[in-house]
């Protein structure tokens, strides 16, 4: 008789042990993780102070005997020629960026609406349209758009990248944002249109400040999907005075020897807006990704 | 107020008929009840009204303007949601003074009406919360105010009380009542349920399949209903529809069952009998108009008891009578036990009698 009461709690204990087991193994995992996206930004940073000597010293310094910021200094001197060139690029691809993200809220806001709200004719079509594109690797489209835009005289010009960007954005974008429209209620417009709005007013009155979230998450996905983009901005743009940063930072290997401290500096400080933006509206950002999960 | 008049309305989706040609007239100050199941069209003929959906073909009246190609916003019309849709981002205060902003009012007349209006609806310490932090009851009765701050010319309200639970629907449904005797609203009010429109309204518009059924009293359609469907979507529970078939013999009629018994029907009935399409007709009776007897009388079909439920104050009785099922409520001291053997007896004065064909209610001259 006590030995069914034994195998029971011996059953419960392994039934835990075994939940446990799983719960060390995500944490394990998760701390793997961390190191695995935080040691190279570590590292990154604490080469970018090193003096150029010391960087490529064996064995490595883990910490540089002598700290410096001659690397960001010069970077950020604008009388520097190689400042010149970074403040340069860094304006380049802050410009490009921005167009890029602000011209995709303003066509993803009312597509997504579209999509969302309206039925017209072809708009399943449509809609399998614009998630088509994103079946494909983007390299794919390489040499028919450089054909394209060579053809449009984009060529040696931001705007083909921001057209490019928009094109690879865009559908991402558009779902992301219907997503959310889906979920807001079709009779908070209706009750505003009986309140006295027009549909237009119901939208930018109502709906618009609801969707903050979504239109933030969309932006977020524009500007770092613009900002980090290498292949297209390298094969359309050849003057110096264009380039955006990730192919401008490549100046910085040259054939005999390569400013390791300048290359980290120019990394970290390309990657600072890339995290500000994220911490300070990752919040949005988790929401909008999970809220068109959930059907409330 | 005004009154409402719908012409011939008529609303197709592609070859899906939602509203079909239904006509009727609100009158000023009263209440309406658009009653039917779920997908009888209507919300969808609510929807009509407001202008949400735009109309295929026919008339909307409101006070004396045609109103069909009008905007919601110029139909001088207040809605209030079965979701409530009150604006999340503002507060309750907000919500209120959105359709007077919207309407340009200077800012302290807003300020005056929408107090008034949280004074009427016992709210005014609500007035700074938002809508998440307010309960189902509370959130209704911000609905009702966003609705009625504005003094529309007409109230429409689709399903009003079918988010709150047993209780608080019990209590919201009499002050809307009140809220309507109090205001002489005119006040079209969509329900599925039946108890709803019965108990509440001066009028009910029956709806099924899109067509208007009947449209009358509650106890006009509750006493005559026009066909089948009012008869058996209206009371509860349901009236017993039996199928039977007329004979006539030695010049007397009866309503044979396939199971073998036969009823008697008075000089009336058989008028009524007689203008049928078919020899099919429908038996139609009501839980407390079917007598019970333990004991065979003369007259009285024998039946088995299927189910018992006693609600307390009165017990009724389920069986089965030619293949239907036949409600029967009879006073908590008579016992009755499942499968114990019983006979009914019909009040000839209180039966419906329908067309087996085509499911009209029969009519003496």
């Amino acid at each position: 008789m006590s030995t069914i009461a034994e195998t029971a709690s011996r059953d419960r204990t392994r039934r835990r042990m075994r939940v446990d087991g799983w719960r060390w193994a995500g944490r394990i995992f998760l701390a793997f993780m961390l190191l695995y996206t935080a040691v190279p930004m570590i590292w990154m940073l604490i080469t970018s102070i090193k003096s150029g000597f010391a960087a490529t010293q064996f064995p490595p310094q883990w910490w540089p005997d002598e700290p410096t910021l001659a690397s960001y200094q010069k970077l950020l001197d604008p009388q520097n020629s190689v400042g010149q060139d970074f403040l340069r690029f860094f304006w380049n691809s802050l410009f490009v960026s921005t167009v890029t993200t602000i011209l995709s809220v303003i066509v993803a806001v009312p597509a997504a609406y579209a999509f969302s709200r309206f039925s017209f004719p072809g708009r399943n079509f449509l809609f399998f349209a614009v998630l088509l594109r994103n079946m494909f690797p983007a390299v794919i489209f390489l040499v028919p758009l450089f054909i394209l835009m060579r053809v449009l005289g984009l060529m040696n010009t931001h705007g083909s990248l921001i057209l490019t960007y928009l094109t690879f954005g865009l559908p991402l974008a558009i779902w992301l944002l219907k997503g959310f429209y889906d979920n807001i209620p079709v009779q908070l417009e209706q009750a505003a249109r009986i309140d006295g709005a027009t549909r237009f007013q119901a939208f930018i009155l109502i709906v618009m400040p609801l969707s903050t979230p979504g239109i933030i998450a969309t932006a977020i996905y524009s500007f770092i999907g613009a900002w980090n983009e290498y292949i297209y901005a390298y094969t359309f743009l050849s003057k110096n005075e264009q380039l955006t940063l990730p192919v401008g930072i490549q100046r910085f290997f040259s054939e005999n020897t390569t400013d390791f401290p300048g290359l980290m500096a120019a990394s970290f400080m390309m990657s600072v807006p890339v995290v500000v933006l994220f911490l300070v509206l990752q919040r949005y950002f988790v929401r909008a990704l999970t809220e068109g999960a959930v059907k409330h | 107020m005004a009154h409402v008049v719908l012409k011939d309305l008529v609303k197709t989706y592609g070859t899906f008929k939602a509203v079909n040609d239904v006509s009727l007239t609100v009158n000023d100050g009263e209440f309406v009840a658009l009653v039917g199941p779920s997908g009888c069209g209507k919300t969808t003929t609510l929807n009509l009204v407001a202008g949400l959906t735009p109309i295929t073909s026919g008339d909307i009246v409101i006070g004396d303007r045609v109103v069909n190609d009008l905007d919601p916003k110029d139909r001088d019309i207040a809605m209030v949601f079965q979701n409530y849709a009150l604006y999340p981002q503002k507060s309750v205060y907000k919500n209120l003074a959105f359709p007077l902003q919207m309407r340009k009012l200077p800012k302290d007349e807003i300020d005056k009406k929408v107090k008034e209006a949280a004074r009427v609806l016992d709210m005014t310490e609500l007035l700074e919360r938002k809508p998440r932090e307010l309960s189902g009851g509370q959130q209704q009765r911000v609905a009702l105010g966003r609705a009625l701050v504005r003094d529309p010319a007409v109230f429409l309200m689709d399903e009003p009380l079918s988010n709150l639970d047993a209780k608080l629907r019990v209590q919201m449904r009499s002050e809307i009542k009140r809220f309507h005797q109090d205001l002489k609203a005119t006040i079209i009010y969509v329900t599925h349920d039946q108890l709803e429109a019965v108990t509440m309204a001066d009028r009910m518009a029956v709806m099924n399949g899109g067509y208007l059924q009947q449209y009358d009293s509650p106890s006009q359609v509750f006493a005559h209903p026009v066909n089948m469907f009012v008869a058996s979507f209206i009371g509860s529970p349901a009236m017993s529809l039996i199928p039977l078939e007329a004979s006539t013999a030695n010049g007397n009629t009866v309503l044979t069952s396939a199971e073998g018994w036969s009823l008697q029907l008075s000089p009336r009935n058989v008028q009524k009998v007689a203008r049928a399409t078919t020899k099919k007709v429908v038996l139609g009776a009501r839980h407390s108009t079917i007598k019970l007897h333990k004991s065979a009388i003369p007259g009285a079909i024998p039946a088995k008891a299927y189910t018992v439920e006693p609600t307390g104050d009165v017990t009724f009785v389920q069986a089965f009578l030619s293949g239907a099922i036949v409600n029967i409520s009879v006073p908590p001291n008579i016992a009755v036990a499942p499968d114990e053997q019983i006979w009914l007896e019909f009040d000839q004065e209180r039966i419906h009698l329908f067309d087996g064909e085509t499911e009209m209610a029969l009519k003496a001259n």
